[in-house]
């Protein structure tokens, strides 16, 4: 078995929620050895289920294990001396740290970037927050929504006559955890190249800011100001939006060559071939009631799978509309193998998902989460914290 | 100041979205990268966002969307289709650290570019695939766009408003989601080359990488058995939550209250501490009569200015946020302070704000983000006589040959083009999809003086 591609690196994660967490899931399933440090009652991730039956239980969060596989669990207080003495045992031999406190905190507890930096030269130290270290809103509570808001992709998301929507899933939370990752792996280069660590200010606004499409570009150089519109696109690729069919929902998107002839084809009416709808896109687009009146009726007399395929055999980009479920039944992502199964002690068989890519060369491991406190006897041992040391913390509520 | 990628060589096959994402994020972290594009099949996206015409003809150096994604690259004109151009692209991997490539699965071993190929040309290759679904699978050869990719990765499934249709972002939500994940799964890569000397190929599935993001939804019916419902903007864990009208037109504030402490703050903020206690007082009951509180809340915020709103919540401890438009963010003083956005000089273009493709700041190296984006086939010259050595009267054949040159050739004539790519902003604001048209937009954003 090869190495992973990141053996060697020791992570020492202090950060909660959802953010953090899936950057150094990033890292571990890479093959960092992630080092999760939580406070005596857990991350606060463990609380935010789903649980089997809705039974709240800190090892049984669905959330959590999907957040943190292949980790270690170490329970420490960090309000107190002796946790941050142990702490700093374990950065004796860490390359990265990750944390997600509010600006201030850490510093606060004699462990911010500036109070470590002299001690430990080489720490790749990552902070990730809502609005970031510096700026007026850097005091600023904040959660996914609240950056949604602030980003502009809220303003276009949704129907014009409601109010702005908030994509699901807390995808700020995800893509502050992806520009956390690449920076951190930057900074591992970095490291190596020119020697020493630094500081990354990692900010979960603007991680998503920059998945703004050609919003800001268009006042910036057409003075338009876009509005949310069904989330249909401002430019004129209607349609490429999600309709319903009998079956459930299909993604209609005519692509560079969809219209006129094959888009006429596909839904058995060829003469539309020669619709002024289907061969002028801006005509289209401003008149899209007209064009569904067309297109509606057909899909809902077909299946989404059916509509699928043969738009596919006319090379018409179509998409499925998968969910939870459907995502978990697909064909093809069983033939990729992505989801595995894992065995955890508390939650049994449970599918993860995959590593968002494949490498040929090196592994990438599929593992589970780590219970609370799993591992703080074994990682405490090995920085030879002593048997009594971490009995006076284990008496003081520390580990 | 030495930034990262220093001396690292990508050649940039990529185009529209995902993969010059990622291409961007590594050019912008110090790699040289060569994007190579045909005269035949330019970047679409040199087709999108232009400034007013101002009577130069090569709109396709011109574009916004293309800017933002493309800054600080290198640009070469190579076409697949012509079997010299495949040989001229063969002797650059050589050169090279790093091959991305946005196809479907088959066209890179058409061309006898595939991984394998490459590998025998340069032993310590590392190549990126990024595509719709994979390299492998019964969806391997699908035709994908962003647009599609979203509602196949789940994402969807849990966007909307309550009991309504599934929803797409207002963006392609998936293509600069991938697109970050390829910049990591490149820099994985070099850090295992830099250790044991290896390369190595990359399968990125676009729906795939963005599949996690609907993690909780998934491990929820896995649990429980349960379908997961669009719930608008509400939280599966806090109540209230969601959006609120302010003062104006089209003015909006999110707010979340995540317990009894920040709805105590919240009712004194807003001078209502009517609300705090009865059937709102704790989380339970604030979940079971959310509709009304919302009612409650809106009557408060419908005579608040959303940023002043937003600033008195915040002061009090509660998570408020105005939902700004564009126009908004790029004026926003946080994003301003922060340098969220590169004022860049883009020639024939003048002075825009461009946002950067990393959303990190750096204490050790500031990323090279603020560059323009390069002219079609602005650097053969640079790069074929630089790199591959060819003569002055090679170059001179290829331009003769329309291998190389400087003017896209589409099946649409250009003078049509021009026409097509000017958009009818009037047309747009009547049937409301934009809000406003400023004409002095460069004055308020501050860009005037040096319009080409």
């Amino acid at each position: 078995m090869p190495d992973s591609a990141l053996e060697g690196i020791r992570v020492i994660d202090l950060s909660q929620g959802i953010a953090g967490a899936y950057c150094t899931k990033l890292l571990a399933d890479l093959g960092a050895e992630v080092i999760k440090i939580e406070p005596p009652e857990g991350d606060y991730a463990r609380r935010l289920g789903p649980f089997p039956n809705d039974v709240p239980n800190h090892d049984k969060g669905g959330l959590f294990l999907h957040l943190n596989t292949n980790k270690k669990s170490v329970t420490l207080d960090l309000e107190s001396q002796s946790g941050r003495v142990v702490l700093r045992k374990l950065l004796a031999n860490a390359d990265v740290l990750v944390e997600s406190e509010s600006p201030g905190v850490m510093a606060s507890r004699e462990l911010g970037y500036e109070q470590l930096k002299g001690e430990f030269p080489g720490l790749v130290y990552c902070s990730v927050t809502p609005f970031g270290q510096t700026g007026p809103y850097a005091g600023f509570e904040g959660n996914s929504l609240a950056a949604m808001a602030l980003s502009g992709l809220m303003y276009i998301t949704g129907d014009p006559d409601k109010e702005p929507l908030c994509t699901g899933g807390e995808p700020a939370e995800y893509f502050g955890a992806l520009h956390a990752w690449v920076a951190i792996l930057a900074a591992l280069e970095h490291r190596a190249a020119n020697g020493g660590g630094q500081h990354i200010d990692v900010s979960m606004l603007e991680a998503l800011g920059c998945a703004d499409e050609y919003n800001t570009t268009m006042y910036a150089y057409l003075g338009a100001i876009r509005k949310r519109f069904y989330s249909r696109h401002a430019i004129p690729t209607y349609p490429s939006e999600i309709f319903p069919c009998r079956d459930g929902n299909i993604v209609v998107i005519g692509g560079a060559t969809g219209f006129p002839l094959m888009m006429a084809i596909l839904i058995e009416q060829p003469e539309m071939e020669n619709n002024p709808l289907f061969q002028n896109l801006w005509l289209r687009f401003m008149q899209w009631e007209k064009f569904e009146e067309v297109l509606r009726p057909y899909l809902t007399e077909h299946d989404w799978e059916d509509l699928l395929t043969r738009a596919q055999e006319l090379r018409i980009p179509f998409a499925a509309v998968l969910d939870a479920k459907t995502l978990l039944e697909n064909e093809h992502l069983r033939e990729r193998g992505f989801f595995a199964e894992v065995e955890h002690p508390e939650l049994g068989k449970v599918p993860v998902a995959a590593y968002p890519f494949k490498m040929s060369e090196t592994p990438l491991r599929v593992g589970r989460s780590p219970l609370l406190g799993e591992h703080t006897h074994d990682v405490l041992g090995e920085v030879g914290s002593e048997a009594e040391d971490q009995l006076v913390l284990r008496e003081r509520g520390v580990t | 100041m030495t930034l990262p990628l220093e001396g690292i060589r990508v050649l940039d096959l990529t185009q529209v979205y995902a993969g010059p994402t990622c291409t961007r994020i590594l050019s912008d972290l110090g790699a040289d990268v060569i994007k190579l594009e045909g005269l035949k099949r330019m970047d679409i996206t040199r087709n999108f966002v232009m400034p007013e015409n101002t009577g130069k003809d090569d709109y396709w150096n011109r574009s916004g969307y293309f800017l933002l994604r493309n800054g600080g690259k290198k640009s070469i004109t190579l076409d697949f289709n012509d079997p010299e151009a495949v040989e001229l692209v063969k002797r650059l991997v050589p050169h090279a650290d790093i091959v991305a490539e946005s196809f479907t699965p088959r066209v890179m071993a058409k061309f006898g570019l595939d991984y394998e190929s490459l590998q025998g040309i340069k032993p310590d290759i590392i190549m990126v695939s990024l595509s719709g679904y994979g390299q492998t699978g019964p969806w391997r050869d699908f035709t994908a766009y962003g647009m599609g990719l979203e509602p196949a990765s789940g994402i969807s499934s849990v966007t909307g408003y309550r009991n309504g249709e599934p929803l797409r972002t207002g963006i392609s939500f998936t293509d600069p989601y991938s697109g970050v994940v390829g910049a990591g799964a490149v820099l994985a890569a070099l850090h295992c080359r830099r250790r044991t000397g290896k390369g190595q190929y990359i399968d990125l599935s676009e729906h795939e990488s963005a599949i996690p993001v609907t993690g909780y939804a998934i491990m929820e019916h896995v649990l429980t058995g349960r379908m997961p419902e669009r719930i608008g903007n509400r939280s599966e864990w806090y109540a209230p939550q969601g959006c609120y009208r302010c003062k104006g037109d089209d003015n909006w504030l999110v707010i979340t209250i995540r317990d009894d402490a920040e709805w105590e703050a919240f009712c004194h903020a807003t001078g209502h501490p009517e609300w705090e206690d009865g059937r709102f007082g704790d989380v339970l009951g604030r979940f079971r009569y959310h509709d009304e509180l919302d009612g409650l809340i809106t009557s408060w915020t419908r005579e608040q200015d959303q940023i002043e709103a937003m600033h008195l919540l915040q002061k009090a401890g509660v998570i408020a946020a105005a939902v700004l438009n564009p126009k908004q963010v790029l004026l926003d003083p946080h994003l301003g302070e922060r340098g969220a956005f590169d004022v860049i000089e883009q020639p024939d273009v003048g002075k825009r704000p461009v946002s950067r493709q990393l959303g990190a700041k750096f204490s050790a190296f500031v990323p090279n983000s603020a560059r323009p984006a390069p002219k079609l086939g602005e650097h053969n010259r640079e790069v074929l006589q630089g790199l591959l050595g060819l003569s002055d009267e090679d170059l001179a054949r290829l331009e003769e040959q329309k291998v190389i040159g400087d003017t896209p050739e589409g099946a649409v004539p250009l003078d049509v083009m021009r026409m097509f790519v000017q958009w009818p902003t009037t047309t747009f604001l009547q049937m409301g999809t934009i809000a406003g048209l400023d004409a002095d937009y460069r004055e308020q954003l501050g860009i005037t003086g040096d319009e080409k």
